[in-house]
């Protein structure tokens, strides 16, 4: 199964289901909002989407993750908006047969995901003032 | 002549200070001259930045003829995740 979201609100995690009996390792990834950019104090980051680009791209880097590795499920949250520092921006859940591939899917699914969506971060200082981001990492 | 509308976001939106814009060019303009358009109206604040370019949403890798009526994007480095 795939599953792609953007949305503007707190991120409330995917559920866990103990009755699949074919999945081996069950991998989540939670990115959050860290309390520096560049080594100045920040309050929140501002995530801005390409409405409608963005959900397709990420749309397509899953289907790609699936194609490219033996998964079964990629499920993945992608928050938008001010999100203070500290809570969660990006949120995957990643099922697979073996514990490997699940890693393997998730890193390249990231690192994908970083190079191709269009969202982009405006970091929100500690004066209030809003500038774009200059982290890529 | 043609009308196409440019979306801009973050560092393009930074530096035209506009989240959009209406352009008329002339018929036969490409992605490339409208690149340095942008890139001029910018006054160097988008000098060493690389834009990637979206037509009607879609990244595009070749130098392509606009249409009246495209959607474009000069797309900055993304920073998901």
């Amino acid at each position: 199964m795939i599953k792609v979201e953007i949305i503007n609100k707190p991120i409330t995690p995917f559920i866990s289901d103990d009755n699949r009996k074919q999945i081996g390792a069950e991998l989540v990834f939670n990115g959050r909002v860290r309390n520096t950019e560049h080594g100045k104090k920040i309050i929140a980051l501002e995530y801005e989407q390409y409405e409608g680009m963005a959900e397709v791209e990420l749309k397509n880097i899953a289907v790609k993750t699936c194609d490219k590795f033996p998964i079964r499920d990629l499920l993945c949250r992608h928050r938008i908006g001010i999100i203070n520092v500290g809570e969660i921006s990006l949120h995957v859940l990643i099922c697979a047969k073996h514990r490997k591939e699940a890693l393997e899917a998730m890193n390249w699914f990231i690192s994908e995901l970083k190079k191709l969506v269009p969202i982009w971060k405006w970091a929100i200082m500690t004066d209030n003032t809003r500038i774009p981001s200059e982290c890529e990492h | 002549m043609i009308k196409v509308t440019i979306k801009c976001f973050s560092q393009v939106k930074y530096a035209l200070n506009q989240n959009e814009l209406v352009l008329e060019l002339k018929k036969g303009f490409r992605s490339s001259d409208l690149e340095k358009t942008i890139r001029i109206k910018a006054k160097g604040q988008l000098d060493n930045i690389s834009l990637r370019i979206a037509i009607n949403q879609q990244y595009i890798t070749k130098n392509t003829e606009l249409k009246d009526g495209d959607e474009v994007a000069f797309i900055p480095p993304v920073q998901g995740g």
